[in-house]
């Protein structure tokens, strides 16, 4: 009987394609911008994350500033303490940075982000090498005069392509020479850095050669597998507060900023698919006109079914589910022409399609219940036609 | 033999305005099964209302309708749907086919609703095209079919669910007269293979062929035949 009702409906639909098409209309534009705004809104979330990932994500950043620095609580010692008081640290990586000018012969480089890091920091930070190697433990443990440099850096520096096993420069308050044992692979912008034109060092070698105090310029605190990074910048921000002060020192963890961040869009694009679903109730008012007009319009063929024995109850079943179809196909084109709509804006912003299955499931039940919705009181209109007043309508 | 239609003071008045309008007053007739019956009566004779009456298509404002003994006043419309779907085949002057549908699908309609399967619907419609001669249109669509040809199909329709009872209204009124002959010939086979038939018409000719004559006038039995 289903069967049968729907193969009705479709040959209903098919005998007036223009008026289908027009009453259809309104759903099919209704579905499509909620469906293109998910996809939009979940591909936009998407794509920062995977920056932030780049950036890591299981990193919590401790910046100590102003007068924190005269405390002397910042010092190489504390990661451990760190370590020892927050749960769910793997490593505490101590880090010391400053601009500072670095020179081949002829070529300078201005204002190059100079680091001092132990050999942890690499892997940490996902940092691979385009060529040579990097400084390990022992480097560090002797003062090393090694660095490890960005590859923007090794070309500014370098056009002939010879930057590996040669010496540079480092000026800061007296001029240093370094080996430049590893040049790093090119890497994309990303919330964290790119290091492209960063001159990394050992970080001991950079305390000798370059400060007079142990104060560590940012400790890298990566958060052991299993435990939720925000978290943890949490417990170190009260940490923090009680021995130091919230003014002593910075935290930066891009896990809470893509928490946040990824509320926000979610938040944003929940409201604008609202809005968008407004137009579904239009498109919803589009179908009850149009079954509305085809039930006077069939008063006959209503008459002739009762006559030959349908229920009231079959009647409406009829036209209930040719409404659910009229209204599921202007879904499902909607559906089509969302999908497409966010996959055409996706690409022209670059970044790559996540299709929101929210979106399919939310723009499909409520297809589904607009039709059954609106198709119900043209429905229980033609089922309450007494059969002889419709066929003398014929 | 007993009755296959049987009224009991049947009324049926309609409200027009402050007016009544007794369209049949107090009418009391019995049908026997097997008979071929024709009403006839000048129009507003009341024919029609009471063919949409023993159809169960309308409800009598007072009296008792019985249709195969069963007793139609308490009935509710699912009821009445099932008893027109089992028991009454419907024939109508203009036709009545479903525009959209072929021939096929036409006279296996009243199989739907009796909730017989798709398979089984068609080949029972095909089987009974046969019968009224058109095995070779079942897929063309009403609108491709003659007067003559769309008659049978809709004959094939009403008898496609085997009905005791099968009502005909001026079912030969839209047809020239040799297609009209020809469409009584099929109703005569019906008659003689048992079925009842009630024929509404004003062609007293016609009439004349039918095993009995019932004359209305004004809403009331004129002569019962």
């Amino acid at each position: 009987m289903l069967g049968e009702d729907i193969r009705m409906a479709l040959a209903s639909m098919a005998g007036n394609r223009l008026r289908t098409f027009l009453s259809l209309l309104g759903i099919m534009i209704g579905v499509a911008s909620v469906v293109a705004i998910l996809n939009l809104g979940r591909s936009v979330t998407e794509s920062i994350s995977e920056s932030f990932e780049i950036g890591g994500l299981d990193t919590v950043n401790v910046m100590p500033r102003g007068q924190a620095r005269e405390t002397m609580i910042f010092t190489e010692e504390f990661a451990y303490d760190l370590m020892e008081e927050i749960e769910g640290i793997r490593e505490v990586l101590p880090t010391v940075s400053s601009m500072a000018n670095v020179r081949k012969g002829q070529e300078i480089s201005e204002g190059v982000q100079v680091q001092g890091v132990t050999s942890g920091y690499f892997p940490s930070n996902a940092l691979e090498l385009d060529e040579g190697a990097f400084f390990g433990p022992i480097d560090n443990i002797n003062r090393r005069q090694v660095c490890v440099i960005g590859k923007e850096l090794a070309e500014e520096l370098f056009p002939a392509g010879d930057a590996l096993g040669s010496y540079v420069s480092v000026f800061r308050n007296q001029a240093k020479s370094f080996l430049v044992i590893g040049i790093l692979a090119e890497r994309d912008e990303s919330l964290g850095a790119s290091y492209n034109s960063t001159l990394f060092m050992p970080y001991n070698t950079y305390v000798q050669r370059f400060r007079r105090t142990d104060q560590v310029g940012t400790y890298v605190v990566k958060v052991a597998e299993g435990y939720d990074a925000t978290a943890v910048a949490d417990d170190i921000e009260g940490y923090l507060d009680e021995i130091a002060g919230s003014d002593y020192y910075r935290l930066f963890s891009p896990a809470t900023v893509k928490e946040m961040s990824d509320s926000v869009m979610s938040t944003f694009s929940m409201f604008l698919a609202a809005i968008a679903a407004i137009s579904l109730v239009v498109g919803g008012i589009g179908i009850m006109n149009i079954m509305l007009v085809s039930v006077v319009e069939r008063t006959g063929e209503i008459g002739i079914r009762k006559a030959l024995g349908a229920s009231p109850k079959a009647i409406r079943m009829q036209f209930l589910v040719e409404s659910v179809t009229l209204s599921l196909s202007g879904g499902l084109i909607g559906l089509a022409a969302g999908t497409a709509l966010s996959f055409a804006a996706v690409s022209l912003a670059g970044w790559s399609l996540h299709i929101s299955l929210g979106a399919i499931a939310v723009s499909l039940l409520f297809s589904l219940f607009i039709g059954v919705f609106f198709g119900w009181y043209p429905a229980a209109k033609a089922a309450r036609l007494q059969p002889m007043e419709a066929l003398s309508r014929d | 033999m007993s009755s296959a239609i049987r009224l009991e003071d049947v009324s049926r008045l309609y409200f027009v305005g402050d007016t009544v309008v007794r369209a049949l007053d107090g009418i009391t007739l019995s049908i026997e099964e097997g008979s071929f019956t024709a009403i006839v009566g000048p129009s507003g004779s009341g024919k029609s209302t009471l063919m949409s009456l023993i159809g169960c298509l309308d409800l009598p404002t007072s009296g008792r309708i019985l249709i195969a003994g069963e007793d139609t006043s308490g009935m509710d419309e699912d009821e009445l749907a099932l008893l027109r779907n089992r028991h009454i085949g419907f024939v109508f002057q203009h036709f009545s086919l479903l525009p959209r549908m072929s021939a096929l699908d036409n006279a296996a309609l009243p199989l739907l609703y009796a909730g017989i399967p798709l398979r089984e619907r068609r080949k029972r419609a095909a089987g009974m095209l046969e019968r009224v001669g058109l095995g070779d249109r079942m897929d063309h669509r009403p609108s491709e079919l003659s007067g003559g040809q769309k008659q049978r199909v809709a004959i094939a329709r009403a008898l496609i669910n085997d009905p005791a009872i099968i009502l005909a209204d001026e079912p030969t009124g839209a047809l020239d007269s040799a297609t009209g002959h020809e469409v009584m010939d099929i109703f005569h086979g019906l008659n003689r293979e048992g079925h009842t038939i009630v024929f509404v018409t004003h062609d007293n000719a016609l009439a004349s062929e039918c095993s009995r004559m019932v004359r209305l006038s004004d809403g009331r039995v004129a002569d019962a035949g």
